[in-house]
């Protein structure tokens, strides 16, 4: 944290290097949290530009006192694709299924790669999907708590709410994921084995 | 504990956040209920595969692409911008052109007898140069002129052939007791003849310097006479 604040503090006296620096260590971290959001690589690489162009912009905005840069970061992503999801609403009713569609049938077979990759590759992709059928709420609560390890306080801090609206939030997201997910059928596995003592 | 109840406590009592009193309540009614228990197993699997989910990587162009996005293109470090600098002078032919330049650069300064550490306003006139170089040119000629005629061949040849035209003198001496040839000419292969014997005498320096052993013939005025072998 105190690393970041220095980094900060050499980016408001124009060290490009420092911001780069910055750049580097959290890029992946908000790419991953824009994919979860989106379901896109493309879009959550554009995605992550924006953010990070908005926080370039805003750097002298932040207040160390109000809690750590990642903290504050992940409230612009937030705040950033709350936004994205509402200007999208629209074309991704339509696009939705048409994506998944072209997601089942571009699967190679299981010739081609190790098994283990497979299911790797389609844990991934069920999971992304279950995600994808959340709302935002209950979405990037699960997202931030169980793919971002962030806890409840930081959370709560993130979305501008009380921590029991958060673990509300992110149990009701679980359940849900857990009803999407059995759905598609891909629980069976996870959840026998999860129910075993 | 209602279902409802359970339901809303499953996530805390799966991450242990729940009070003693509370979790021995949940742990009693998911003991007598089935559905709760599967409830609980598939909220634990959905947890499962959210922490065992692989972070996916950017791609690689994504941190210049923002960089160039938030402060444009990045300037280059001062060692980057000195590499660029000298990087064509690294080349082979430019370094051999350069060195080149001062090689003759130095001849000139040397064969213009200026002293580099010493520049003097007369140095910087061309007419100055001129004439430092002609005169370092012919004390160059001079001292090589020196250094030949000390060599000790040199020295040896010369000497032989001092030595050789003071003989002539004396046979010339000698010449008017045994009286002149026949025809009163004087045939220079004719053994005794001034130029015979300079010949003679010349031949032999060579012979000696060459260190190989004189081979008289008809028309070389060899130590033995002419028309007479080594051999015999």
């Amino acid at each position: 944290m105190e690393q970041d604040l220095e980094l900060l503090k050499r980016c408001l006296t124009g060290d490009n290097s420092a911001w780069e620096t910055l750049l580097r260590a959290y890029t992946r971290k908000l790419y991953n949290l824009c994919y979860r959001f989106t379901g896109r690589t493309d879009e959550a690489e554009d995605l992550t530009q924006e953010i990070f162009v908005k926080v370039y912009q805003t750097l002298r905005t932040f207040d160390a006192a109000q809690g750590a840069f990642s903290t504050w970061l992940n409230r612009v992503a937030r705040n950033h694709l709350v936004d994205h999801y509402r200007r999208t609403r629209k074309d991704r009713v339509t696009s939705s299924l048409e994506d998944e569609l072209e997601t089942l049938e571009e699967k190679p077979s299981v010739g081609t790669e190790a098994v283990g990759q497979v299911e790797s590759r389609e844990r991934k992709e069920v999971l992304q999907q279950g995600l994808n059928r959340l709302s935002p709420d209950l979405r990037e609560a699960v997202v931030l708590r169980d793919l971002h390890d962030l806890d409840y306080q930081e959370i709560a801090q993130v979305l501008g709410v009380p921590q029991g609206t958060v673990k509300s939030r992110i149990n009701r997201g679980r359940l849900e994921l857990a009803r999407v997910l059995k759905r598609m059928d891909v629980m069976r596995g996870p959840a026998k084995a999860g129910s075993e003592p | 504990m209602t279902h409802l109840e359970l339901e809303n406590l499953a996530s805390e009592y799966l991450e242990g956040l729940l009070e003693p009193a509370r979790k021995a309540d949940v742990e009693a009614h998911l003991s007598e209920c089935g559905t709760c228990r599967e409830l609980v197993a598939e909220l634990r699997g959905v947890m499962e595969l959210c922490r065992t989910a692989e972070e996916l990587e950017p791609a690689p162009w994504l941190v210049p692409k923002i960089l160039l996005a938030t402060v444009g293109a990045r300037k280059p470090t001062l060692r980057e911008q000195l590499a660029a600098l000298f990087r064509p002078a690294v080349q082979p032919r430019v370094a051999y052109a350069v060195a080149m330049a001062v090689f003759s650069f130095s001849i000139i300064i040397n064969a213009a007898g200026i002293n580099l550490r010493n520049v003097r306003l007369g140095d910087l006139n061309p007419r100055t140069w001129v004439y430092r170089a002609n005169l370092a040119g012919h004390q160059l000629y001079a001292r090589a002129e020196k250094f030949y005629y000390d060599l000790r061949v040199v020295y040896e040849i010369e000497s032989r052939f001092r030595r050789l035209g003071s003989q002539p003198s004396q046979q010339e001496k000698e010449a008017p007791k045994q009286g002149p040839p026949a025809g009163g000419s004087s045939d220079t292969k004719q053994p005794g003849s001034p130029q015979w014997a300079a010949n003679r005498g010349l031949y032999l320096a060579a012979c000696s310097l060459a260190g190989t052993v004189p081979t008289p013939s008809a028309n070389n005025p060899g130590p033995l006479g002419a028309g007479r072998s080594s051999s015999q």
